[in-house]
């Protein structure tokens, strides 16, 4: 038996289809407005740079802005990475969540209900894991493979930007931004199609003892 | 002889019985439903659990699985991606399109539309979460919260339009419990394999898995819909039960139509050989003949259907039937009294050897197999037919025998020498049976066929349709429980009992998952206790009030839920028909197996491996032991197991046979000494080709036991003859000659089948013909008589 996603809102989709066309036109436009790219710091600079760090714990907050409701949701909680590809989130308010990702593995706990299933089978979920996941543990080849990048500040202060090559997928997830300093992402933001917006910032927990 | 007339009336008699009984054989076996299914040589089952599988394996939802793939392009090629991904829709658009699906399956979403308004539209009755509890304050906050905590995320993008119908995600929960934890890989919003750069697709043909020519059907559409717009560098596989029952059933049509073709061709050299002589040949076919009717007769009328491996097995009876005519043909002839004499002198020996041959062919008529047990019928019907033929009709026919020494003085020749030669090498024989023994002891034993093994599908199908599977996540021997029940709810109500003590061991990680029927139609008690649980608006809009107050979700707002839910305390629970026209209902014919008078209602919940992939039988067992009318079946272990209790049971057979043919030859021969000579010969002979067998590395099983009971059966023949010839101390070279034709027809229609592809068949004729040689040469070695050639001296050869 294979059911997926019973309900899908085909209008609501090519809704936010054109919102991501419109908005990747947008984005598109600001990257070429950037004036100065730090010469020499691309994606391989900043994935070596992060790639050093091979596992890392922090603490994060994340608003999230809900457009039909009108009104932003707050939650908090621990990160926490392991290369080669190890990533778990878990939120402990409002209500205790947790969601672990091993290799092609996704576990997702919901109070004591808990379910498992193949990364690859989920690829909106996949963009969201990997663009965090991918960045946090510096896999160049991942990222390039999933989203087209734009790295843009230096290697004191960078972000990268992520939006996914799938266009089908961009009509759900719109584009990620992960930024930060150094070895560390300090902030993730996420952009839905159908106009949602989540920004997660990190703070570093571990890195703060790698870091002097 | 005394009065012409009664004799010739007598004549006359037995001349219409023989054409009234042909008349009537041809009339069955033209009326005959020939068929070519694989079902016919899986083992009819001997428990009811047991039934149920081959029931599934047979015509069950199992066998109208299809799996499709769509293969080309190198691995990283995005372009070839995108063209694999547009041909896997565009060949499921059209397959679902065609009434010949039930239901077609790529990864497109769109193919839930009608599955995902129907599971949204019934939520409150199938959702697993829905009780009284949840629909209490503290479980609507619960709930709810649940539902806001996804929002923002992708999954929320998907419960947005549906939020303030179904805030407290009923919906959600029952797409959980419905995807499994092993869905294919998803890529440009197709199924893709994980393995090569492969969309793949699964469907389920709307004809019955039994139903060979619906399946062609199905297969061509499949064909014509990637056709229809081919993609240069794209090709197509497709694999699945369907797939092979068409491809066997065109071997096999195509396999009996070379046998028969060059069965002819053996028989007509071979009887060439015998007489030179047009007319003889004619004649001679005629005990053929009317074996081959008598046997599809006598299969018809048994079995109600012949099946085309039966008739692929009749050459062998070309082979045994066509002795007969040329015992009779050579030895009857000269002047009157021929026939008479015939019939006392060499009959008592050809209908041993006729008894002995049945002796062999019961064996397989129990073997358990449909399938082999037609080979069995086909072939007694035919011999006792063909022997009758030549011990009646001939006499009346051809009294003088026939004319016509064609080559027979050189194979007599030939005969002599062997049988004045060989037994110089006597204790040869011994010693080779003594080496095969000492092979036998040190090589692993051969007996490790398995039930796939008289599959007459190639090992590169098997491992296609194994790839296949994996990469859409249906492994294909797995473990189910069988859920019986005496009626639909009775098996809906066991299969939620397994589901509840089936979930504490998903939870803990022993399983990964379970496909349950009760999850897409829960019984009906279960619906109304759900519905029963849903409080009514007026309750409903009070607790919501409370419950949503400093939540995210504004109370006023949630209008649709209170109406929905009230809508849903008005239903009534909903049955099997509600599912027709989605894909649900495919998924559930696959797991609710409809009873009748004579067999229960089943639920089958089919369990997937924990992390390890390795699946806690025992922990399931325990963890359902005292729901009753259930069992776990591992599909691989009860078919080793029906499998390996065949074999046994042939074992007890064939050695059954043995002794039967030993009793027979006893009585016969009424000493112990001439059988103990006897039995030496067709012992090495046996154990050598066992040897070699086993040596080459060969898995054996039940059809080789067969094969070799049935050496044993005509190899004692040979034994038999020269063992009267040590006796009587003489043979005319006629007799030397057609005991050489004999076993060069046996030995020529069973090394046809040994070159065949089709397992079965192959199984039965690499023993059968090097042990019918054998046992022959050892024969002649063992107990002819080195000294006397005395075959020479009575050499004449009438022409």
């Amino acid at each position: 038996m294979t059911t997926r996603r019973p309900c899908r809102p085909s209008r609501a989709e090519r809704r936010g289809f054109i919102a991501v066309a419109l908005r990747a036109i947008g984005l598109a436009a600001a990257i070429a407005a950037t004036p100065t790219h730090a010469a020499g710091f691309d994606l391989g600079a900043l994935t070596t740079l992060l790639g050093r760090v091979r596992s890392g714990e922090a603490t994060f907050v994340e608003t999230r802005r809900i457009e039909m409701l009108d009104r932003t949701l707050q939650s908090s909680g621990r990160l926490s990475f392991k290369a080669p590809d190890s990533f778990v989130r878990e939120t402990l308010k409002p209500r205790h969540e947790k969601l672990a990702v091993d290799g092609n593995t996704l576990t997702m706990s919901l109070g004591e209900r808990s379910r498992t299933m193949q990364l690859d089978a989920s690829p909106e979920a996949a963009v969201i894991v990997e663009a965090i996941r991918g960045t946090l543990t510096g896999n160049r080849a991942t990222l390039e493979r999933l989203f087209e990048t734009t790295v843009s500040g230096d290697a004191a202060r960078w972000s990268l930007d992520l939006v996914p090559r799938d266009l089908r997928l961009r009509g759900q997830v719109a584009a990620v931004r992960v930024s930060g300093r150094d070895a560390a992402a300090r902030e993730v933001e996420v952009r839905l199609a159908d106009g949602d917006r989540s920004v997660m910032t990190i703070e570093p927990v571990a890195s703060a003892r790698a870091t002097p | 002889m005394t009065s012409a007339a009664p004799l010739a009336r007598h004549r006359g008699v037995i001349f219409a019985i023989w054409l009234g009984g042909i008349a009537a054989a041809l009339v069955v076996a033209w009326r005959t439903h020939y068929v070519a299914d694989l079902s016919a040589f899986l083992p009819s089952a001997p428990t009811p659990e047991q039934a149920v599988l081959l029931d599934q394996l047979k015509s069950g939802a199992t066998s109208r699985l299809l799996v499709i793939g769509i293969e080309g392009g190198a691995p990283g090629d995005e372009a070839a991606a995108v063209a694999r991904a547009e041909a896997s829709r565009r060949v499921a658009a059209a397959l679902r399109a065609s009434d010949a699906f039930a239901s077609v399956h790529n990864g497109e979403n769109s193919a839930w539309a009608d599955a995902g308004r129907f599971l949204f539209e019934h939520r409150y009755a199938i959702s697993p979460a829905v009780d009284a509890e949840r629909f209490g304050v503290a479980g609507l906050r619960e709930a709810i919260d649940a539902t806001v905590s996804l929002l923002g995320t992708p999954a929320g993008s998907l419960l947005k339009p549906i939020l303030f119908r179904d805030p407290t995600g009923e919906t959600l929960r029952i797409a959980e419990a419905l995807t499994p934890a092993r869905a294919p890989r998803i890529d440009h919003g197709v199924w893709m394999s994980r393995q090569a750069p492969r969309a793949v697709l699964v469907a389920t043909t709307a004809a019955d898995g039994a139903d060979i020519d619906g399946q062609q059907r199905s297969l061509a559409a499949i064909h014509s819909a990637f056709d229809a717009a081919p993609t240069p560098g794209l090709r197509l596989v497709v694999s699945g039960a369907g797939k092979f029952a068409v491809e066997s059933r065109e071997r096999i049509k195509a396999e009996v139509e070379r046998l028969a073709v060059l069965g002819s061709i053996v028989i007509v050299v071979l009887l060439w050989l015998a007489f030179a002589s047009v007319r003889a040949l004619a004649v001679a076919m005629l005990p053929v003949a009317t074996g081959v009717v008598a046997g599809i007769a006598a299969v018809s009328l048994g079995f109600g259907q012949v099946h085309g491996m039966t008739l692929g097995f009749g050459t062998t009876l070309i082979g045994e039937a066509v002795d007969y005519a040329i015992y009779y043909l050579i030895q009857a002839r000269g002047g009157d009294g021929a026939a008479k004499r015939w019939r006392r002198e060499s009959w008592p020996t050809v209908r041993l050897g006729l008894f002995t041959s049945l002796i062999g062919f019961a064996a397989l008529v129990f073997t358990g197999f449909p399938g082999l047990a037609q080979l069995g019928v086909f072939s007694i019907a035919g011999l006792v037919a063909a022997a009758a033929t030549t011990r009646f009709v001939f006499p009346v026919l051809v009294p003088n025998g026939a004319p016509g020494a064609g080559f027979r003085r050189r194979l007599a020749r030939v005969m002599s020498a062997a049988a004045s030669q060989l037994p110089r090498a006597r204790f040869g024989v011994p010693a080779v049976a003594l080496a095969a023994i000492v092979a036998l002891v040190v090589v692993p034993s051969p007996w490790r066929g398995e039930l796939s093994s008289l599959s007459p599908v190639s090992p590169s199908d098997l491992a296609l349709d194994a790839t296949l599977r994996a990469d859409v996540g249906a492994a294909d021997a797995g473990t189910l429980v069988a859920v019986a029940g005496s009626s639909e709810q009775a098996a809906l109500e066991g299969a939620e009992a397994v589901g509840a003590r089936l979930d504490p061991l998903v939870a803990a990680g022993v399983l990964l998952g379970y496909d349950s029927p009760a999850r897409l139609l829960p019984s009906a008690a279960t619906q109304a206790r759900r519905l029963a649980a849903l409080p009514d608006a007026a309750t409903l809009a009070a607790r919501l009030a409370e419950a949503t107050a400093d939540g995210a979700l504004p109370a006023a707002r949630l209008g649709p839920f209170i109406a929905d839910v009230d809508a849903a305390r008005a239903q009534p629970p909903f049955g099997r028909a509600a599912l027709a026209g989605t894909p649900l209902a495919a998924a559930l014919d696959a797991l609710l197996l409809p009873g009748d008078a004579t067999r229960p209602w089943r639920a089958l919940v089919n369990l997937q491996a924990g992390d390890n992939g390795r699946l806690d039988v025992d922990r399931v067992r325990a963890a359902i032991a005292d729901i009753p009318g259930v069992r776990v079946v591992a599909v691989k272990t009860e078919l080793d197991a029906i499998y390996a209790r065949f074999l046994r049971e042939a074992e007890w057979q064939a050695a059954l046979g043995g002794v039967a043919v030993a009793l027979l030859l006893a009585a016969h021969l009424r000493s112990a000494r001439r059988l103990a000579a006897i039995a030496l010969p067709i012992a090495a002979a046996t154990l050598v080709v066992l040897a070699a067998l086993a040596l080459s590395g060969a898995a054996l099983g039940i059809l080789h036991l067969v094969g070799l009971l049935l050496t044993v059966a005509i190899g004692s023949n040979y034994a038999l003859f020269f063992d009267h010839l040590r006796e009587r101390g003489e043979a005319d070279a006629d007799t030397l000659a057609s005991l050489l034709l004999a076993n060069l027809t046996t030995v020529a229609s069973f090394a046809l089948l040994a070159s065949s592809s089709i397992p079965v068949l192959r199984a039965v004729g690499i023993v059968v013909a090097p042990g019918a040689l054998l046992c022959l040469v050892f024969s002649a070695a063992w107990l002819g008589r080195g000294d006397a050639p005395g075959a020479e001296a009575h050499g004449k050869i009438a022409p």
